[in-house]
């Protein structure tokens, strides 16, 4: 997962890593600290690239602009998604240099890139050779090695700064097992202090179970990252994608899940959620499968729901015990259910179905299923 | 009447005959996939159960430790059947017992995890698929994982697959067409692996019995941009169908599998399209319209 850049640089900086005194606002209506005097950067906190490009980094000079810059970033679409907060920092002068950690996943081997020439042109600079590279075991210590080495083709004064905030930068990613850390811009400052002034730092959501501060960090800002707290919570995936989505999922597999998403926006039609409930581990207990229904119902927009479930191993006969007694406890979802269910017992489930007054639509075709679940968008009688 | 012997390089990625142990096999689905692996046809010729006190599992006997079981059973594949903190210790001892090839089902392991699995399957020259899969299969032959019995069926099609319930369901269809497998191999998808697409594209290239290659990829990573580059390689003569799931994934969040999240320009569906088609594949986001195309590459009538 991406952290947002204000929780990434909090997190850090409680572990030495020097950042931009700053505070997140989620309204325009904000007094910055006396110690924060301006002029101040406002900076879309979402978790996707280039949101400078799009207008979702501005500058204020003035506490009076502070506000305005809030009002134009606050709300802004970017990528899809809508920006709910900013981090507003403190402006830093100094050198832009650039420090890149990476996982390359094909080689199992951690990427570093550095540079003296950071900022926003970082793409081209290294397409001219501007950027110094080195690959190194995915380790502390041989990543320290090769990026030691690496430090010493700098020239100057920024080399012993860039080296000293590389061998901090290392011990962090390793320590929150993350699989991206880039710091761009990197300021040096005149007096060889440096500052983290921009940052993605994406960590590994395996290692989650094993990284209690990230944990913490996730159920603290839980409006931030809803989809991780509820898999911290509940052990299944469940993404809202579309608050005014039509469709609602119930779907198992992560790719299959992708793909029904996919279809769906193939007919023109978004749909509520991604799911992956993991049939596999239902067990007998409806109660994944409660959550998913209530959480639908809460769609203002849902007018349909779809259960896609390829069983290749779980009995079909146990899941429609457990969908009819879960559509049984959510009473609150009014909407056609359709189900797509493929795999062993599909006659059992089809009587499980009628000797519960048939309360959803059966059928064994994706495409067909996909089809009965868009009726009751097009106006068509079901 | 006597069996063909295979010699073409499927067996060289996989041998149909392996003797296969099962690491957790007395666990609840190490039992049950045991079980159904079997009645497959696959050798399963050992478990492991560190804990000790149990002679045999339904038949199978166990062992304490993969050295032990390989010794006596002269095993040469494994099926981890763990929990996802336990698959790197449980990767390394089976290589270290001389294991060749071992697949692991569980998701969620921790990918530092993977990188010293990795490394250490590399050292032993051995194959790793794995995590997070369903396994691989050569259908009618071998199994080892639990890939669903509707979707197998022998067959000309090589199928690489990042996800497994989306390969059940594309597979599935193509039965539907009379097109079934010649092998099938989930890599999974997490982000470091066992084994990845590129790596499959060599045997698939060279086994006679392959005519198409499905490939069943999604967001994320570099995998698809990495075959498209093997393609133009190995001169890829055959040709190349792929199915990319996300488009609608959200920037910056994982999908499901740890491996799915788009970074900037990194794992973007336009980017892997663009990688295969540059390489001569054929690229879908709708599985009717993969399943029309390899359908008609084999001429068959569409309408199923």
């Amino acid at each position: 997962m991406m952290l947002l850049e204000h929780d990434a640089k909090e997190l850090l900086a409680a572990g030495g890593i020097p950042i931009p005194a700053g505070f997140l606002a989620v309204t325009s209506d904000v007094v910055p600290p006396a110690a924060l005097t301006g002029p101040w950067i406002v900076k879309a906190q979402v978790p996707v690239g280039g949101r400078g490009k799009v207008g979702g980094i501005r500058r204020a000079e003035k506490a009076a602009d502070l506000r305005q810059a809030l009002e134009q970033v606050l709300g802004m679409t970017i990528k899809g998604q809508i920006v709910r907060s900013c981090r507003v920092e403190q402006t830093v002068q100094g050198m832009e240099c650039y420090i890149s950690l990476s996982l390359d996943p094909a080689l199992g081997r951690l990427n570093a890139l550095l540079s003296t020439e950071g900022g926003v042109d970082i793409e081209a600079h290294a397409a001219k050779g501007g950027v110094l590279s080195a690959d190194a075991a995915f380790r502390p210590d041989a990543a320290l090695e090769a990026t030691g080495k690496l430090a010493t083709d700098i020239a100057g004064a920024p080399r012993e700064t860039l080296a000293r905030a590389t061998e901090q930068l290392i011990r962090k990613f390793f320590e929150f097992e993350a699989t991206l850390l880039e710091v761009n811009p990197l300021f040096i400052c005149s007096d060889g202090s440096w500052v983290a002034g921009d940052m993605k730092f994406a960590v590994d959501d395996n290692a989650l179970v094993r990284q209690p501060r990230l944990c913490d960090l996730i159920r603290r800002r839980a409006d931030a990252y809803p989809e991780m707290e509820l898999k911290l919570t509940h052990g299944f995936d469940f993404i809202v994608i579309d608050r005014e989505g039509e469709i609602g999922l119930v779907t198992t597999g992560a790719g299959l899940s992708l793909q029904v998403l996919d279809e769906l926006a193939a007919r023109g039609h978004r749909a509520f959620n991604f799911c992956d409930i993991r049939t596999g581990q239902l067990r007998g207990d409806p109660t994944r499968l409660i959550h998913v229904l209530r959480w639908i119902a809460t769609g203002p927009s849902v007018r349909s729901v779809l259960i896609n479930f390829f069983a290749g191993i779980t009995h079909l006969g146990e899941i429609a015990q457990l969908l009819v007694a879960a559509l049984k406890a959510v009473p609150e979802l009014r909407v056609p259910v359709t189900a797509r269910l493929i795999g062993n017992g599909y006659d059992e489930a089809i009587a499980v179905f009628a000797a519960a007054g048939n309360p959803l639509r059966v059928e064994p075709d994706l495409d067909h299923a996909i089809d009965l679940a868009l009726a009751p968008l097009l106006g068509a009688r079901l | 009447m006597t069996t063909a012997i295979i010699t073409g390089p499927i067996t060289q990625f996989v041998d149909p005959d392996v003797k296969a142990i099962v690491q957790g096999m007395t666990g609840r689905s190490g039992r049950l996939h045991s079980q159904l692996m079997r009645a497959y046809g696959t050798r399963i010729v050992g478990g492991i159960s560190p804990a000790g006190g149990v002679d045999a599992v339904d038949g199978v006997p166990l062992f304490k430790t993969c050295a032990e079981a390989v010794a006596v059973t002269g095993a040469s594949a494994s099926v981890a059947m763990v929990p996802p903190l336990a698959v790197q210790a449980a990767i390394e001892e089976a290589v270290a017992a001389g294991i060749k090839l071992i697949v692991t089902i569980a998701e969620g392991m921790p990918v530092a995890d993977s990188v010293r699995a990795l490394e250490a399957v590399r050292a032993a020259g051995a194959r790793w698929v794995g995590p997070s899969t369903p396994g691989l299969a050569i259908p009618g032959r071998l199994k080892l994982g639990f890939l669903p019995d509707v979707s197998l069926v022998p067959g000309p099609l090589g199928i690489m697959a990042k996800s497994g319930t989306l390969s059940y369901e594309v597979c599935h269809r193509l039965v539907g067409r009379n097109l079934g497998q010649s092998l099938w191999v989930g890599v999974g998808g997490d982000l470091v692996k066992g084994t990845r697409f590129a790596d499959l594209l060599p045997f698939l290239l060279a086994d006679p019995d392959t005519k198409a290659i499905v490939v069943i990829g999604e967001i994320g990573g570099s995998e698809e941009e990495e075959l498209a580059a093997a393609m133009r390689t190995l001169n890829c003569s055959k040709p190349v169908y792929a199915l990319i799931a996300g488009r609608t994934a959200r920037e910056g969040v994982t999908m499901g599998h740890a491996g799915a999240m788009i970074l900037g320009n990194v794992g973007t569906i336009a980017s892997k399209t663009q990688a295969l088609r540059g390489a001569g594949a054929h690229v879908f986001t709708k599985i009717r319209d993969l399943v029309d195309a390899v359908a008609d590459g084999f001429g068959q009538t569409m309408g199923a």
